[in-house]
Formats: C-alpha cells, sequence, structure tokens
C-alpha cells in the first residue's frame, strides 16, 4: 500500500488522540474554568504508567531502567494510565485547590509540570531519565498477528473507536446536572458556593475526569508510537492543547474536535511538508510555534468564541420544559426573575434542580 | 561545616538570582493583577540579547552588554504591553483571556528565540578567575557582582517604592486601580513604566542567570520559572518585599539541598518549600489582601 496511506491512518491516529486529549482539558478549563498548565504532565503520567505496565521488567541487557515493569493485557495497560493519572489530580488538587486565585493555581500547576519534567528527566531509575521508554509492545499484534504496518491501520482505527466512545460519556457529562454546576463555578464560583455546593469537591470530579481522558490519551500515544520519553511533553505541548480548545471553540466538545483537526493536525503536521529553507535547516518547524501562537492570539482577539462557540443554553426554556405541571403563575415568577437579573437566574436555573 | 558554608555562599548568589526575577515579576504582578507566563522568556530574551552584544555581533565586555540587553528588554516589554496585552486586558474582564496571551507569548518567543541564535548551547565571553577565599565563602569576582548587582538592585526598588512620586503611585495602583485613578494618578503611564521596568529586571536577571549557570539555551529562563514561582507564593504574590524574602529561602534552600542530596535535583527542592508553604499557609509569609 501507499505510504500517504499510512500517513493518512497515522493523522487519523493523531486527531483521535487529540480529541481525546482535548475534551479531557476541555472539562477541566472549558466547562470547570481550572486553567491547568500542567495538563501535559497528566498526560505524560498515563503514557509512563501504560508503558511501563504492558512492557514487562526491563531487560538486563537492554540498558533500560523503569519501575513497575508488568506485562498487562491490552485495555488494563491503558486503563492502569487513566487511573495513574486521576492519583495525580487528586495530589494535585488536595495541595492546591483550596483557596487558591485561578491564576495563582495556574502558577502552582505549571510549576509541577516543570518540576515533574526535571525530576523525571533527571531520575533514570523511575522512567529511564531523558531516554525514556523505546520499546512498548504493539497491543494485541501478536494475537492478532499483524506486522508493523497492518498494526499501524488498526490501532488507529481502534483509538477511533475509542475517541467515539469517550465522547459518549463526554457529551452524557456535559449535558448533565455535574456538567450545569460546573459551568455555574466557571462563570462565578462565589454565587454556587452560596447556593449550597461544594465548589472543591465539583471542581476536583472535574480534575479527575478530565485526567484520566489525559492518562487514556497518553497511554494511547505510548502504544501507537511504542516510545516516549522527556521531549514528548514539554510546556508548549500543554499550550498546543490549549490552542487548540481555544480555536476550535472553548466549551463544547464539538469545537474541541475541529481545534484537534486545525492545531495539533494542521498545523504540527503540514510544516513538514514545506520544503526548507535553503541554509537555514529547521527554520520552518521552529517557527511553527511563533505560528500557533500568533494564530491564538488573533483568535482571542477577532473571535474569542472560536470556530464553534459553546451552545447558549436558555435557562428560561429550560426552566419552562422542567415546571411543566407548576402552576402558571410560578412560571411567570421565574420569567419575572429572568427579565430583571438574568445572569443570577441563568445561574440559578443551571444549577439548581 | 565548611561544605555548608560553601553552600551558604552559592546561596547568596543564586538567591541574588532569583531575587532580581522574582521583583520584576511581583512589580508587574501588583500593577497589573495578573501573572505573566511569558516571564522565563523574556529572560532568555535578555541573555541572548546580552550575548549577541559580548560574544556574537559585537564584543563589548559583559556587564555593559548586560545593561544594553535589559534595556533592550524594557523597550520590547513595553512594546508587548503597549499592543498586546494590555489590549486584552482592557477588553477582557475575565482574567484567563490575557493569561493565555501570556502563554502564547511564551511560545512566540520561544520559537523565535530558537529560530535566530538556534538550540545549541551558548557561552558568554567572560575571563576564567581563580575563586577568592573570603571568610568562609569561596566565590568568584563574577558571583560577587552578581551578589552586588542583587543587593543594589533591591535598594534601588525600595527608594523608588518609597521615596519617588512614581513609586507611590505604583503602591497605590497596585492596591487600587480605581482609587488610584480617581486621585489623579496617570494609571496608564504608570503600568507603562512598570512594564519597562520589569522588561529590565528580567533581562538583568536572565544574563545573571546565564553567567552563574554559565550556559544559556533557548528555554533555560522557562525551567527556571518555577524557581521564580516558588519565592514569589512563598513570599506572598504580588509584594515586593515578600518576593525578596522569598528569593533569599529558596536560593539558600536549593543551595543547601546540594550538600546533602544530589545537584541535579537542587532547584526541585524549592518545589517541595512552595509545598509546604502551600500547606500551611497557602497565601505566602506576606500576604496581601486580594491578591491570592
Amino acid at each position: 500500500m501507499a505510504p500517504i496511506l499510512y500517513y493518512g491512518f497515522t493523522l487519523l491516529f493523531f486527531f483521535a488522540a487529540y480529541c481525546v486529549l482535548g475534551w479531557g482539558l476541555n472539562l477541566q478549563f472549558g466547562e470547570s474554568g481550572i486553567l491547568n498548565f500542567a495538563y501535559i504532565a497528566f498526560v505524560a503520567i498515563g503514557a509512563y504508567i501504560a508503558g511501563v505496565t504492558s512492557s514487562g521488567p526491563p531487560l538486563p541487557g537492554s540498558g533500560q531502567s523503569y519501575v513497575l515493569g508488568a506485562t498487562l493485557p491490552f485495555p488494563l495497560g491503558l486503563l492502569a494510565g487513566g487511573v495513574a493519572s486521576c492519583l495525580l489530580a487528586v495530589l494535585v488538587a488536595f495541595i492546591a485547590f483550596r483557596r487558591l486565585r485561578s491564576d495563582y493555581l495556574a502558577m502552582v500547576l505549571i510549576s509541577i509540570s516543570l518540576v515533574m519534567y526535571d525530576f523525571i528527566n533527571n531520575y533514570v531509575p523511575l522512567f529511564d531519565g531523558a531516554d525514556g521508554l523505546n520499546s512498548v509492545p504493539m497491543p494485541l499484534a501478536s494475537t492478532l498477528g499483524l506486522n508493523a504496518n497492518s498494526f499501524l491501520i488498526f490501532f488507529a482505527v481502534l483509538t477511533v473507536v475509542i475517541g467515539a466512545f469517550m465522547w459518549l460519556i463526554m457529551s452524557r457529562i456535559t449535558r448533565s446536572p455535574l456538567g450545569r454546576t460546573l459551568r455555574a463555578i466557571r462563570d462565578d464560583p462565589d454565587v454556587v458556593s452560596a447556593l449550597g455546593k461544594n465548589v472543591f469537591r465539583y471542581q476536583l470530579t472535574a480534575m479527575l475526569i478530565g485526567a484520566f481522558y489525559a492518562g487514556i490519551g497518553g497511554g494511547l500515544i505510548v502504544e501507537f508510537s511504542s516510545s516516549f520519553n522527556t521531549s514528548a511533553w514539554t510546556v508548549p505541548e500543554t499550550f498546543i492543547i490549549f490552542a487548540a480548545l481555544i480555536i476550535g471553540g472553548l466549551g463544547n466538545n464539538v469545537g474541541v474536535m475541529v481545534g484537534a483537526f486545525v492545531v495539533p493536525v494542521l498545523f504540527t503536521q503540514l510544516p513538514k511538508f514545506i520544503p526548507d529553507i535553503p541554509g537555514h535547516p529547521g527554520l520552518i518547524l521552529n517557527l511553527e510555534g511563533a505560528v500557533i501562537g500568533v494564530l491564538l492570539i488573533l483568535t482571542m482577539w477577532f473571535r474569542p468564541q472560536g470556530i464553534i462557540p459553546e451552545r447558549v443554553r436558555r435557562p428560561d426554556r429550560f426552566l419552562a420544559r422542567r415546571t411543566v405541571a407548576a402552576p402558571a403563575d410560578a412560571i411567570d415568577a421565574d420569567q419575572v426573575d429572568a427579565t430583571a437579573s438574568p445572569e443570577a437566574a441563568a445561574v440559578d436555573a443551571e444549577t439548581v434542580r | 561545616m565548611h561544605q555548608f558554608w560553601l553552600a551558604v555562599g552559592f546561596g547568596l548568589v543564586t538567591a541574588s538570582v532569583i531575587a532580581v526575577a522574582a521583583v520584576g515579576l511581583s512589580l508587574q504582578f501588583g500593577i497589573t493583577n495578573y501573572i505573566n507566563f511569558a516571564y522565563g522568556d523574556f529572560m532568555a530574551l535578555g541573555a541572548y540579547f546580552a550575548w549577541e552584544l559580548n560574544a556574537g555581533f559585537l564584543h563589548w565586555n559583559i556587564w555593559v552588554a548586560m545593561v544594553a540587553g535589559a534595556l533592550l528588554v524594557g523597550v520590547f516589554a513595553v512594546l508587548v504591553n503597549q499592543f498586546v496585552l494590555g489590549p486584552f486586558a482592557r477588553r477582557f474582564e475575565k482574567i484567563f483571556y490575557v493569561l493565555i496571551v501570556t502563554f502564547a507569548l511564551s511560545l512566540i518567543i520561544l520559537s523565535l528565540v530558537t529560530s535566530i541564535w538556534g538550540a545549541d548551547v551558548r557561552r558568554f565571553n567572560m575571563p576564567s578567575e581563580n575563586p577568592l577565599h573570603i571568610g568562609p565563602f569561596l566565590l568568584s569576582v563574577d558571583q560577587l557582582i552578581v551578589i552586588g548587582i542583587g543587593l543594589v538592585l533591591m535598594v534601588v526598588v525600595h527608594l523608588l517604592l518609597t521615596m519617588t512620586r512614581l513609586g507611590k503611585s505604583m503602591r497605590a495602583m497596585s492596591d487600587s486601580t480605581t482609587l488610584a485613578m480617581t486621585s489623579g494618578i496617570d494609571t496608564r503611564m504608570v503600568t507603562t513604566v512598570t512594564w519597562f521596568l520589569t522588561g529590565i529586571l528580567s533581562g538583568l536577571a536572565g544574563v545573571v542567570l546565564g553567567i552563574t549557570a554559565a550556559s544559556i539555551v533557548p528555554s533555560f529562563g522557562e525551567t527556571f520559572l518555577f524557581v521564580i514561582f516558588a519565592a514569589v507564593i512563598v513570599g506572598g504574590v504580588g509584594s515586593v518585599y515578600g518576593a525578596i524574602l522569598g528569593a533569599v529561602i529558596i536560593g539558600m534552600v536549593t543551595e543547601i539541598s546540594a550538600v546533602f542530596i544530589n545537584p541535579a535535583y537542587k532547584l526541585d527542592t524549592s518545589f517541595v518549600v512552595l509545598i509546604l508553604v502551600l500547606l500551611f499557609r497557602p497565601s505566602g509569609i506576606f500576604a496581601r489582601v486580594g491578591k491570592a
């Protein structure tokens, strides 16, 4: 088969994987307002744990060293990655989430990402330092008798299936009362806690679910490319996912898909086809970050809602549907409220159920 | 014991580097009320400007190149505020817009620096000297100058904030921009000057970091960012004096820890201090109302 076909499936894989990563961050940032600048660290933990739990103990002659070498069958290693990422989220939330303003929290989170990077890069016994994992077996390949090429197609399709499943779960979550409460917290945490909701617990939930998505996405990436090291999760990688969310449209899962296509697939894959400027090897790839940064700033200025804006959830219509059996004057009172203070009523309608 | 005192000496050097950086970050945060996540890249920019003047295009003395490089970053910071950050901060009420923009700037600067100067390690062109024995410390002349720069800058910033009209305006704005505006302070002007100052301080910090680390790579400011953040949070976000205290604590802890643990992890200990502070006094030692 033509190389272009394999390349197409590689792109398909990255698209699906970045959708999963994007949905996770969208729940944390787009829906709940948590500026998680450490997101890529959650992806990395998922990838490392999924990698070491499926590639067995390090071989004596390979010069590699890492912890937890096990040979879990395919989906278990992936799930272990997701769960490990959740554990990190719990740890982070208990250290940093109480009584911190959102930008202050962002400082702590970016520090967590940088310190984890520094530590994993230097401490070889944990995940083989800067060399990282490089012989993660292709999942299910031996059972199904796949070679490297057919595995690529198989795993890309499998990732799309997993992605579709995770899309279903995420769209349930964002439509549920939980999703409504999270959006209310994003818009005004003080009002929500005044209504008796435990803001910390809701944000912890969002962190956990988002971290699980990050871990699964990371696990998929390590099992697809069979290697993972520290160069794959520098701070700019977090930025790529943020850029995807904002350009695609914050707070809606379809927008995230558009963003995942535009930023990680188009803007980081296409430049690889632009021929090098003579005398300046690698210049195009180095400038890629600047181009994405400028694109993001322009998007935020001229179209802050992104390509596909968040759906406006009208509180009055929502109330009318919910209170069919209620007396007519009660609905009227609600509507009067809504005109008097639409913002407060919106929070009300979003959270009270 | 000998080892310990040597480490204290290095701690003074590291504390000076962190203090210059942390004060610059705190000044700007106090006035504009948002964190500049591109700060580490401002530092890298300063180091590369100075490198170009010192070892690249021109062959100036390193300290002259340092001042010139820092002034260039100051101008750059003013331009960035004028055309990018200022408009975003005025237009959007939600703070995350401007935070994301600073994050984007960080990527843009990193990417441009890598494109212009390449990813190879660069070094300043400085004569190598034998370290001097001063009391129990063992420090080179350059390290002593770095400590001197740190001390002088702290005194200058203190005098600026307490003795000058500009400094008083800055403190007033830091308490409440609206009140400062109603009492006749030209808040736009003060903001512009503040960006110039934070640019200069970040540039100086980048150069002294490059001198003490003896190498410059495009991402070295960004990877140092968590140490600065640790100092700022330990001291109390937005408080300039807190930032100085935080810098001394973090500088000492990181260098003294290197006596007991593998020096490769010495900077990571700043994060341990950060966690302890977050657990027991989340708003920092010099807590300021409304800033955390």
